[in-house]
């Protein structure tokens, strides 16, 4: 009997950790489906600025032949260069200033998406809340375009400790949360703070609210209420966890059915001793 | 036959950079008259009083979606060839549009100049061709209403 103790023991423990892992493999593959959500949208986004770009880059190509050619006769004739030239002229400079705002387009997409596909190590590390829920937002977005107005009040915030990726991951939740509970046009409001020892983040939305019965479960695993391919019911599990078990925080809700839903994240400023 | 206007074409998207490119690039290879939009109750206002041989409108835009504003541009100008320039993965609304508002054509973006231009030409061809047309029938009927008049004037005169 006691000799079996230390096996029994290193059982438990070889649980545990399989058990930790599945959850992080069940987080990576639940984020990957809600980018996947996104894509669309994010591509939307991109094909957009990127339509530009590729015109642009052959009118500037075809116009600069033309300028060249008009230049060398007016040079070759003695003549001062034609008025058409400098309206030529006048085109491209426009041309670069549109290319320039496309690119940041592209980039500033392209850099939130990297926030959240950039590798598998999730490490503590000092981060701004307010920078991570703007790289979250970004990408929520692009879906929301024109149906969802977006309203942001960002208070001053510490840096704070935490695992930067994970937590972008659970604003992301939070925001397609909304999104979705919005039927077609309405409002998401964006907060951030400070009370007392903790980073209070908000996020309102003038959806359609959580009926009285269903309060106590939305954060049960496998809770949806929405079809198949649309949610999996594990958005709030997964973001509970990360935010009481990975950073010491807590998270909540408040709702009116009809009027709308307020989900509230703290996220203490110094992570408590067992975290990271 | 009036050929004195050059055929005018209407763009409408609320993304400034995209008309900015466009209307650089018509410009540049065309001689076309090009009316640019960000806003689609604009578009409409002009659609009232001026003749458009091609309307192009992106899908997703605040207040007014490009199919609804091509409906009702076809109200206002049935003869003119409607185009949407969509961004959106959804294929399928636009294959709805087709068949719901009388699309000419669709474009995806990001768009190719020079496939976009062809299809702007045959556009402009097919309006004009509708116009004409339409004038055709119009002095059919006016012949025809004419010879109705000399007929019952020449009854009455034997009469
Ligand atoms: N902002 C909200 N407004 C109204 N209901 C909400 C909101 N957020 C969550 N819910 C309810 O809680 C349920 C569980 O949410 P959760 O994010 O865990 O899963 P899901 O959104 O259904 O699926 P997914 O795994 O894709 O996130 C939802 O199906 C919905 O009924
Ligand atoms: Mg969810």
């Amino acid at each position: 009997m006691s000799a079996q103790e230390p096996d029994l023991k290193a059982y438990v423990s070889i649980l545990e950790q399989t058990l930790a892992t599945a959850k992080e493999q069940l987080i990576e593959a639940h984020h990957m489906i809600s980018v996947g959500m996104l894509l669309a949208g994010i591509v939307h986004e991109i094909n957009t600025p990127i339509g530009s770009i590729v015109s642009n880059n052959e009118v500037t190509a075809r116009s600069l032949a033309i300028l060249k050619e008009q230049l060398d006769k007016a040079q070759a004739d003695g003549a001062p260069p034609p008025p058409k030239a400098a309206k030529i002229l006048d085109t491209l400079i426009n041309l670069a200033a549109v290319d320039k705002i496309a690119c940041e387009r592209i980039m500033s997409v392209i850099r939130s998406l990297k926030t959240f596909v950039g590798g598998k190590t999730h490490e503590f590390r000092k981060a701004n809340l307010n920078e991570i829920l703007q790289n979250s937002l970004k990408l929520a977005r692009c879906e929301f375009r024109h149906r969802i107005e977006v309203e942001t009040e960002f208070g001053e915030l510490p840096e704070v400790e935490c695992d930067a990726q994970k937590l972008g991951q659970v604003f992301l939740n939070l925001l397609v949360n909304a999104g979705q509970a919005i039927p077609e046009k309405g409002k998401v409001t964006v907060r951030s703070g400070l009370e007392d020892d903790s980073v209070v983040i908000s996020v309102a939305d003038t959806g359609t609210g959580v009926p009285p019965e269903q309060r106590s479960r939305i954060f049960a695993p496998g809770f949806t209420t929405k079809p198949a391919g649309v949610g999996t019911g594990l958005g709030l599990a997964l973001s509970k966890e990360i935010v009481e078990e990975t950073h010491g925080g807590s998270i909540g809700f408040e709702s009116e059915v009809g009027q709308g839903t307020t989900f509230f994240v703290r996220i203490p400023v110094s992570p408590p001793p067992k975290a990271g | 036959m009036q050929r004195e206007r050059e055929p005018t074409v209407v763009i409408v998207d609320d993304e400034e950079m995209v008309l900015t490119s466009l209307n650089a690039f018509l410009t540049l290879e065309t001689e076309y008259t090009v009316e640019s939009y960000t806003d689609p109750e604009e578009a409409l206002e002009l659609l009232k009083k001026t003749p458009a041989e091609v309307i192009i409108s992106d899908y997703l835009m605040p207040r007014m979606n490009g199919i609804q504003l091509l409906a009702q541009s076809r109200e206002l100008q049935p003869e003119a060839a409607r185009i949407l320039l969509t961004g959106h993965a959804d294929k399928q609304s636009a294959i709805d549009a087709i068949n719901r508002v009388g699309l000419f054509h669709y474009v995806e973006k990001p768009w190719d100049n020079a496939a976009l231009l062809l299809v702007i030409r045959n556009g402009i061809e097919r309006a004009q061709l509708l116009r004409n047309l339409r004038s055709k029938i119009h002095q059919l009927d006016e012949a025809h209403a004419n010879l109705k008049n000399a007929q019952s004037q020449l009854i009455r005169a034997f009469l």
